[in-house]
């Protein structure tokens, strides 16, 4: 059995079936990544939160389009040579259109890495902080944590005194955690009181741990496994025993509905209680002495006096001060905040006056009269270059960006108009890659902050999680690069294993390229509408 | 299609100025959208960069395919399976998006309050 | 003359297989055939749909006797550590009712139908009607298959997780499907996430699929076979292909974004400000839109809907011709139909969506398009209805369920009209009619038609018949009770019985039994009806077992087939030898003329194959 037109063309159709197949596949292509770019256009015309426009790096991604532009040439000449029978050069092409995917991988995460390192705080009043946390550090050297890392997480810490598990719930990673922090501050985690349980029907109650015991993950799971198998023999007494009242409550009334009766049929507990086991959903322990742990914001529903962590632990203690410490505020950003106000009918320059943070952080303060003075010079600029309308009005203003954001680039500015060292060249250029240069430019220019937990709206890295924007870029960047990764491995493929091919069957090979090759092009061509679509609007 | 030796390599330089046309519209694109003084519309991102920006990179990817995916040169069976994808996601990006507003209420449908 | 409507080369030719044995694995599990496949894929259906009917019938109970425990010839599935999980002294709860149907609905469709449709009568029948030796892509074929079956294991496999399944409809909304199962740490290990990695599986697998198909019809078609020579089968698997090609990716775009939300806590479909009892105020960025997933979503539903119904369209109408000895009337018609259906069928789908406020510009163009499509699927319908007129009818077991196919269908599609329009919709929205109209079309309907096909191509696949006496026991009662159960639900809908209460109305009744719903109609008037319903669906239950035996013993103690083509049919499958070996052929077939050539008044036989060579007619050939 041998399937027809697998290298030559069938002759009423022209094509041989991977063609058919490759171009159907990109049609598909063409409806996934359709579905993520309608959703680009759903997203942004239905925001209704400032959508950050020309926000990336510009760099990076110009640079990444070239690579990607280059080896779209190449591919196709690779396969001209394969055509040309010329296997020297299919592989010097073919070659460097591989190694344009790994430059391609390399820049994209560069790029990722800067931004998963970059927090971003939303505030209660929707002004937003962008920065890099860190604690302070103390004679010059950085705070470490119990594990002997350096403490830029963002932290809740209670002070704890006493731990309830969830006995089918309790996350053990979490637990193993707990038991290090303890550990780290000379505290021991115990069983605050005996666990007794009836294990046997008819039986009396029995120890299963005792009072003093400590935390172990072995312990959990054996208190879990007496609770379980108790659950599941009550759950059979019980149904049998509201069965049989069914049965019972049906005789008595035949010609009433289900409906007409529930009420009435109730299990008689006094008949049921005595077969029961003992069932231990919460097990509680002693944190002695009572110690500060700290839990990962998004693991934790902080209170004032018992947090609930996401596993169903309650931690009961006094919840303390957990500021969110910015090592380097390198953003402020009011466009949030005035778009709220302006949806109020506020006028947003009297709202920015009135946040928290211009009137708490004298840096912020500075930085916005600073700011105001440079927008008003733009104005003018732009009535000066573009003239106005009849009316008296500029015909070109400021962008709301321009308007209410000072951005890392602005505080580099504003610290060489108050007189600071301008960078050297190189490392200007560095920072379009990597972001601002703290070392480099110093604390003046991007200074500490530090932010009580109370005013901190919503918090993030610049993750998937920061807003829509950030979601849609990660996810369709990301595919693109599986895309990329994908196709760099079967044109790789081609190139180191082809050889064999060449030699039996070339016309084959080229067919195998040619369609490698279309699959290329197209990421390429995904590439060409990322690029303005993300980057440039 | 390009199957002889000689039509390979004169498409080659084809190749070759097709790429050189992407660089350039790249370019473009990103001057456009960075330097104030060649700013379309008005000042900062609006439709007019946006229209350009997409027209740019619209003439971009249908040189990629015409050029370098063939099908300048490919069979009218391609072009079907193909464009049931193109006209598809049109369909879908475009009634969704019409979908958030409600055009009744423009005055081109009703001139009312 | 009828001697020469069997195999271009008759029985003794089967010895003449020279492939050696490819061992167990290759030949049973790990095959490249499409036929093994087929099958393959046939069975693993019939094992979900099954799963999918016991789930149905747990909710049932739950909806017809809320306060009583689940009797035990239906809890013994589950074990005790189960039961004391997901049961309340026995009772269904509304978390588990959710679990279940939302379970109920991903499992008939993505894993139950679809592949039974497109998988395993497209697999086993398409490339035997065009003549093909094999799919285009073997082995894309097979990994189509295993990917399916894992999508369907990592599904299904989440009932037993401390999350459970699913539990969001099989629509999964968000933001409910965003934040449910929030509280499991391992987001990896929550149902809802699992449905999710289960679902993009699934659609991997039915983008394999699709592109085998398409390029296998376009590119393999034997000499001969030009595209007014396909028959209708290959024509709906053509457009079911594109439709699941084209339609399928915005859904798995959705689900990636719908994965982000979960596993990374981004905002796409999240709103800002949303605020959960459980939760309080979310800690989220907001932002994102709830309608963007429910455009996405129906993107791929509404055509989802023909990717269940044409396969059972493609059955049907093999097996009327076949029966009537007539041809299929308006052959071309109905194709022109089925590609005109395939394309509306992708711009209709706000029609799920008249709900949710979208602007009225928008909600006219979608009800426009969405009562266009109806006459499409009228003319297919109508030309099935027209091809029985006059037939000399040989009602054999495809037929009677082919012949129950077409007013069952009816009353689905036509039921589905109300639906269409904005206003009627308002009042129709989310109730038992909704439901009603929709599992008419799928149960009595696609079901039906299913049923038919295997009927029809068993004797093909094992070289014997089913049992007629066991059909009987299997398609009266079936008939029968589809009916009861469905029949009311438009009743009930229209009474204003939302589709989503676990006790069936019962919550209404304890605090006031007259309370009026719409039209005057009270929950106590129509809540019996949940009774009948759900004992029409036990009862239906029971007759599939007919079903199951019929399936598995008539394998070896069915009456053997007397030629290669038993129901004296003209497409090329019943040119193969019985049942065909790998390749399919003996000798590579030519078409000579259309799929249906019933009765012509110029031959003596009353059935013209389309692989018979002109010169082989006692009277000569007049094209």
């Amino acid at each position: 059995m041998e399937i027809p037109y697998v290298v030559t063309p069938r002759k009423d159709t022209g094509l041989f079936n991977s063609k058919i197949a490759i171009w159907l596949f990109l049609a598909s292509e063409v409806m996934l990544f359709g579905g993520f770019f309608s959703a680009y256009v759903f997203l942004r015309l239905g925001a209704d939160f400032p959508w950050p426009e020309r926000t990336l790096p510009v760099l990076p991604g110009l640079i990444n389009t070239f690579v990607l532009i280059g080896s779209s040439v190449t591919v196709v000449f690779a396969w001209a040579s394969l055509k040309l029978r010329d296997w020297r050069k299919f592989q010097i092409f073919m070659g460097i259109t591989v190694f344009c995917a790994l430059i391609f991988m390399v820049l994209k995460g560069v790029e990722y890495n800067v931004k998963l390192h970059h927090q971003a705080l939303r505030l209660k009043d929707y002004s937003v902080i962008e920065g890099h946390l860190g604690y302070e550090t103390e004679d010059d050297k950085p705070v470490l944590d119990h594990k002997g890392n350096k403490i830029e997480e963002n932290l809740i810490n209670v002070e704890t005194s006493k731990l309830t598990f969830n006995t089918v719930r309790f996350h053990k990673p979490w637990v193993e955690e707990l038991l290090t922090q303890a550990e780290h501050r000379h505290s021991k985690i115990v069983l605050t009181a005996d666990v007794s349980a009836i294990t046997r029907e008819g039986q009396a109650a029995e120890v299963i741990a005792k009072a003093g015991e400590p935390l172990s993950i072995e312990l959990l799971n054996r208190i879990q496994k007496t609770h379980l198998a108790a659950r599941s023999h009550n759950g059979v007494i019980r149904t049998a025993a509201l069965r049989d009242e069914w049965k019972k409550a049906k005789a008595a009334n035949p010609d009433k509905r289900g409906w007409q009766i529930a009420d009435g049929v109730n299990i008689d507990m006094a008949v049921v209680t005595p077969q029961l086991l003992s069932e231990i959903s919460t097990v509680a322990f002693t944190v002695d002495p009572s110690a500060h742990f700290d839990f990962h914001p998004r693991d934790i529903k902080p209170a004032a006096t018992q947090s609930r962590l996401r596993d169903d632990t309650v931690i009961d203690g006094k919840l303390l001060d957990s500021p969110m410490v910015f090592h380097h505020v390198d953003a402020i950003d009011f466009q949030h905040l005035a778009m709220k106000a302006e949806e109020k009918g506020i006028d947003p320059e009297v709202a920015i006056e009135n946040s928290w943070l211009i009137k708490n952080s004298p840096f912020a303060k500075q930085a916005w009269e600073w700011h105001q003075g440079e927008v008003a010079k733009l104005k003018a600029q732009l009535l000066k270059d573009y003239g106005a309308d009849k009316d008296g009005k500029a015909i070109r203003f400021p962008t709301h960006k321009e308007l209410y954001r000072i951005g890392w680039k602005d505080f580099a500015e504003k610290a060489e108009d108050e007189g600071r060292a301008k960078l050297a060249p190189a490392d200007a250029f560095k920072e379009e890659f990597f972001g601002p240069n703290y070392e480099a430019r110093g604390d003046e220019t991007f200074p500490g902050f530090s932010v009580p937990r109370e005013q901190v709206g919503f918090e993030s890295k610049f993750t998937p999680a920061w807003n829509p924007y950030y979601a849609i870029y990660f996810t369709i960047t990301g595919l693109h690069g599986l895309h990329v990764i994908g196709g760099a491995l079967v044109l790789a493929y081609y190139l180191f294993f082809g050889r064999k091919m060449y030699l039996s069957n070339p016309e084959w090979l080229a067919n195998r390229v040619e369609i490698g090759g279309l699959f290329w092009h197209f990421v390429d061509l995904v590439w060409i509408f990322v690029f303005p679509i993300l980057y440039l609007m | 299609m390009a199957d002889t030796p000689e039509a390979i390599k004169k498409s080659v330089r084809t190749y070759l100025f097709v790429g050189a046309i992407l660089f350039i519209g790249t370019i473009t694109t990103v001057l456009v959208a960075t330097v104030p003084a060649l700013d379309v519309g008005a000042h900062g991102f609006d439709k007019w960069d946006c229209i350009l920006g997409l027209s740019i990179a619209t003439i971009k990817a249908s040189l990629v395919a015409f050029i370098f995916m063939h099908l300048n040169h490919e069979k009218k069976a391609v072009y079907w399976l193909f464009a049931s994808g193109l006209c598809m996601v049109c369909s879908l990006a475009g009634l969704t998006a019409l979908a958030l507003g409600d055009p009744i209420f423009d005055k081109f449908f009703y001139s009312g309050h | 003359m009828s001697s020469h409507a069997t195999s271009p080369a008759g029985h003794d030719a089967h010895h003449e297989d020279h492939h050696h044995d490819p061992g167990f694995l290759r030949k049973w599990v790990f095959s490249t055939d499409h036929k093994m496949i087929g099958i393959q894929y046939g069975i693993t259906a019939m094992c979900f749909l099954a799963f999918g009917f016991y789930l149905m019938m747990v909710m049932r109970w739950s909806i017809a006797f809320p306060h009583q425990p689940l009797p035990e010839w239906m809890s013994w599935v589950f074990t005790d550590g189960w039961k004391a999980r997901w049961l309340q002294d026995g009772k269904v709860t509304g978390e588990t009712y959710n679990m279940f149907g939302a379970m109920h609905g991903t499992i008939m469709v993505f894993l139950g139908i679809v592949p039974l449709g497109f998988g395993a009568f497209g697999n086993y029948v398409t490339p035997l009607q065009i003549g093909a030796v094999d799919m285009a892509f073997p082995r894309l074929n097979m990994a189509s298959y295993w990917v399916y079956f894992l999508g369907g294991i990592i599904m299904c496999s989440s009932f037993f997780l401390e999350s459970g399944s699913a539990k969001s409809g099989w629509t999964n909304y968000s933001p409910l499907a965003g934040f449910a199962d929030g509280q499991i740490v391992n987001q990896w290990l929550a149902g809802q996430t699992q449905w999710l990695l289960g679902l993009v599986l699934l659609i991997t697998s039915s983008l394999l699929g699709s592109v085998n198909f398409i390029t296998t019809i376009i590119n393999l078609r034997v000499r001969g076979m030009t595209w007014m020579r396909m028959p209708f089968f290959v024509w709906s698997m053509l457009v079911t292909g594109f439709l699941l090609l084209l339609a399928f990716p915005p859904l798995e775009a959705a689900g990636i974004m719908q994965l982000m939300d979960r596993v990374a806590h981004s905002s796409f479909f999240m709103p800002s400000g949303l605020f959960t009892k459980t939760e309080g105020l979310a800690n989220l960025s907001g932002g994102g839109s709830p309608l963007l997933f429910q455009h996405l979503f129906w993107f791929l539903g509404h055509p989802e809907v023909y990717v269940l119904l044409l396969p059972a369209f493609a059955c049907v109408s093999e097996i009327i011709p076949a029966n009537t000895r007539k041809p299929l009337w308006g052959y071309k018609s109905m194709v022109y139909s089925v590609l005109v259906l395939g394309f509306l069928s992708f711009v209709v789908w706000a029609h799920h969506m008249y709900m949710t406020g979208m602007g009225a510009a928008v909600s006219t163009f979608f009800q426009t398009t969405t009562v266009l499509i109806s006459v499409p699927s009228v003319v297919i319908i109508t030309a099935m209805l027209i091809s029985l007129w006059g037939g000399s009818i040989r009602f054999t077991p495809p037929m009677m369920w082919a012949c129950a196919f077409i007013p069952m269908f009816g009353i689905g599609g036509l039921t589905g009209l109300p639906l269409a329009f904005n206003l009627a919709d308002l009042h129709l929205h989310d109730t038992y009619y909704v439901i009603g109209h929709f599992h008419y079309v799928v149960a009595p309907g696609i079901l039906f038609g299913f049923f038919a096909g295997v009927l029809h191509w068993y004797p093909k696949i094992t070289g014997r018949y089913m049992s007629k006496t066991l059909n009987h026991l299997h398609f009266w009662p079936s008939l029968i009770c589809m009916n009861l159960i469905f029949f009311p639900m438009l009743v009930q809908g229209m009474a204003g019985f939302h589709r989503r209460w676990y006790n069936g109305g019962d919550a209404y009744l304890s605090k006031a039994q007259d309370s009026v719903n719409i039209f005057g109609n009270t929950v106590v008037q129509h809540i019996d009806m949940n009774i009948i319903m759900s004992m029409g669906a036990w009862t239906m239950a029971f007759f599939q077992i007919f079903f199951i035996i019929n399936l598995f013993t008539s394998w070896k103690f069915g009456k053997k087939v007397e030629n290669d083509n038993p129901w004296d049919a003209t497409t090329l499958e019943w040119a193969t030898p019985t049942p065909p070996g790998h390749g399919n052929f003996l000798v590579e077939p030519v078409t000579y003329r259309g799929p249906y050539e019933y009765s012509r008044p110029d031959c003596d036989s009353d059935f013209l194959p389309q692989w018979i060579e002109p010169k082989h007619l006692e009277a000569p050939d007049k094209h």
